[in-house]
């Protein structure tokens, strides 16, 4: 961090604090952001659908996923900020630049697809929602993708981050629907730290579901989102420290969050209320918990789409804008960006309008996220790691440790064994028993 | 008793530093991590290919059909 005494700097820029703590404090809520936007963005429509189905299917038996999910997030999105920090670029430019066009094109096009998808998935889960609370989807969708759209064309970056970190401690609210629906807390504890098998053993939607729970918590949207995020922010060499602190936070907040949405729907579970979907369970648990958990889950379904819809779209701009040159910053005007701008209001209208087409066909969008997500997620890590390791680029100040590489090629390989699961489950659907 | 005051100046309102660059370098250096890593990437993602047209087929019933 550029921090200098008083009277050294210009007068004009800055804020003037008193003693080492103040400076800090300071200098960590200036750099605070992008980690907990980009851990919170991914708590999105369907990580609360896959969270709370784990919940109403399995009870509390899937809580210990999250906490070993909890510094796989941290170390992958700490390399991110890393690099973003080291390079000023984006994830898309630089496996552009050291990987060559074929990969920097699979890259980029693999990402625009499985992000598209997603953005319909989110427009769908607020046109649910909002159903369920009276408001018609026509109204519903279009205002969601007119209010996200005057999101981001202020031309101030920070307006957007302050507007989206406010949108993220809404989802303190999961915790006090969680505490409404009082969750057995010893069995809480006890579920979070020690793995048990549920009632049926390992069957073939208990896979999937962990496989969905992972694929959830680690998306590739977050990679190229986060290190844009910290180049757009132009964070310096010294604020490492702080992102880093800024991301544990991120993730540590996330995954509590997680946890509570699994907590709700641990009480569909003890009350035996089959679902679909979250907006049917929040329907559902109105009689029994009151009209503040019906509307507070169905209000934060909405919350969590607009959240995700934001990140992935700018995640596809930012990405795009890199590797086609054009500018790419929230900080330009709309007349200055309009190639960014536009893909951005692209993502968010095409999404909005394909949703609003009747009987679109959602399962396979959400079976279509899943392929592509599994096909990008290996590979950006990879990338990821090898930039990492690209001593030629970065130097020695900014490369990963021994240790971060035994962590990292561990993830790697567990990332692609369930993507091959994956894989190997929908074409056997046999493989595990039902 | 004196205390230091600080300025502490937002990251967006500093002066850009001078980040690591790729002007110049061209592509990654092909070390054996790099080559095995990629490799072991292009296998992963014709098996995956195949896995997807395989499962194409059988939704569409033409490989019950061929029985």
């Amino acid at each position: 961090m550029r921090v200098m005494e008083a009277e050294a700097v210009n007068e004009e820029k800055g804020v003037v604090v008193r003693g080492e703590w103040q400076r800090r404090i300071m200098t960590f809520l200036m750099v605070f952001g992008p980690g907990l936007i980009v851990m919170e963005a991914d708590n999105d429509a369907g990580a609360v659908s896959t969270y709370m189905q784990a919940g109403g299917q399995y009870g509390l038996h899937l809580l210990w996923l999250l906490v070993v999910l909890l510094p796989i997030c941290y170390f992958i999105q700490e390399m991110v900020a890393r690099l973003g920090i080291a390079t000023g670029k984006g994830h898309a430019a630089m496996i552009y630049e050291r990987f060559g066009k074929w990969w920097g094109r699979f890259s980029l096009i693999d990402l625009l697809a499985v992000n598209f998808l997603t953005l319909i998935t989110e427009f769908a889960a607020i046109s649910l929602a909002l159903s369920a609370l009276g408001i018609s989807p026509y109204v519903s969708v279009p205002g969601s993708a007119v209010g996200l759209t005057m999101m981001v064309v202020t031309g101030s970056y920070l307006r957007w981050e302050r507007i989206v970190i406010a949108l993220c401690l809404m989802d303190l609210t999961w915790f006090v629907l969680a505490f409404v629906v009082h969750p057995q807390w010893a069995m809480v504890a006890r579920n979070a730290i020690r793995p048990t098998v549920p009632a049926g053993g390992i069957t073939s939607s208990l896979v999937f579901l962990v496989i969905a729970i992972v694929g959830t918590t680690i998306a590739p949207w977050q990679l190229f989102f986060q290190q844009s995020c910290v180049a757009e922010k132009r964070l310096r060499f010294a604020d490492l420290k702080w992102a880093r602190l800024d991301t544990l936070i991120g993730a540590v907040f996330t995954v509590c969050v997680a946890g509570a949405m699994m907590l709700v729907g641990n009480y569909g579970f003890e009350h035996k209320i089959a679902f679909q979907d979250p907006a049917q369970l929040a329907l559902a648990l109105g009689p029994i918990a009151g009209t503040f958990v019906r509307n507070g889950v169905l209000l934060l379904m909405v919350n969590a789409a607009v959240l995700g819809t934001t990140a992935i779209s700018l995640a596809s701009a930012w990405a795009y804008g890199e590797v086609q040159g054009w500018e790419h910053s929230l900080h330009k005007k709309l007349w200055e960006a309009p190639g960014f701008y536009a893909t951005y209001i692209a993502c968010v209208g095409a999404a909005a309008a394909i949703v609003l087409i009747p009987h679109v066909p959602l399962q396979l969008v959400i079976i279509s996220v899943q392929v592509f997500a599994g096909l990008i997620l290996p590979s950006a890590i990879i990338f990821l790691q090898l930039l990492l390791n690209d001593r030629e680029l970065l130097g020695e100040r900014w490369v990963n440790r021994p240790w971060n590489n035994i962590v990292n090629w561990t993830i790697i390989v567990v990332l692609f064994a369930l993507s091959l699961l994956l894989a190997a489950q929908v074409i056997l659907p046999n493989l595990f028993p039902k | 008793m004196t205390t230091t005051e600080y300025r502490v100046v937002h990251p967006l309102d500093d002066v850009q530093e001078e980040k690591c660059s790729t002007d110049g370098l061209g592509k990654i250096r092909m070390t054996r991590a790099v080559r095995i890593s990629l490799g072991v990437l292009r296998a992963y993602l014709i098996a995956m290919t195949l896995m997807l047209g395989y499962h194409v087929l059988d939704l569409s019933g033409l490989l019950h059909r061929a029985h």
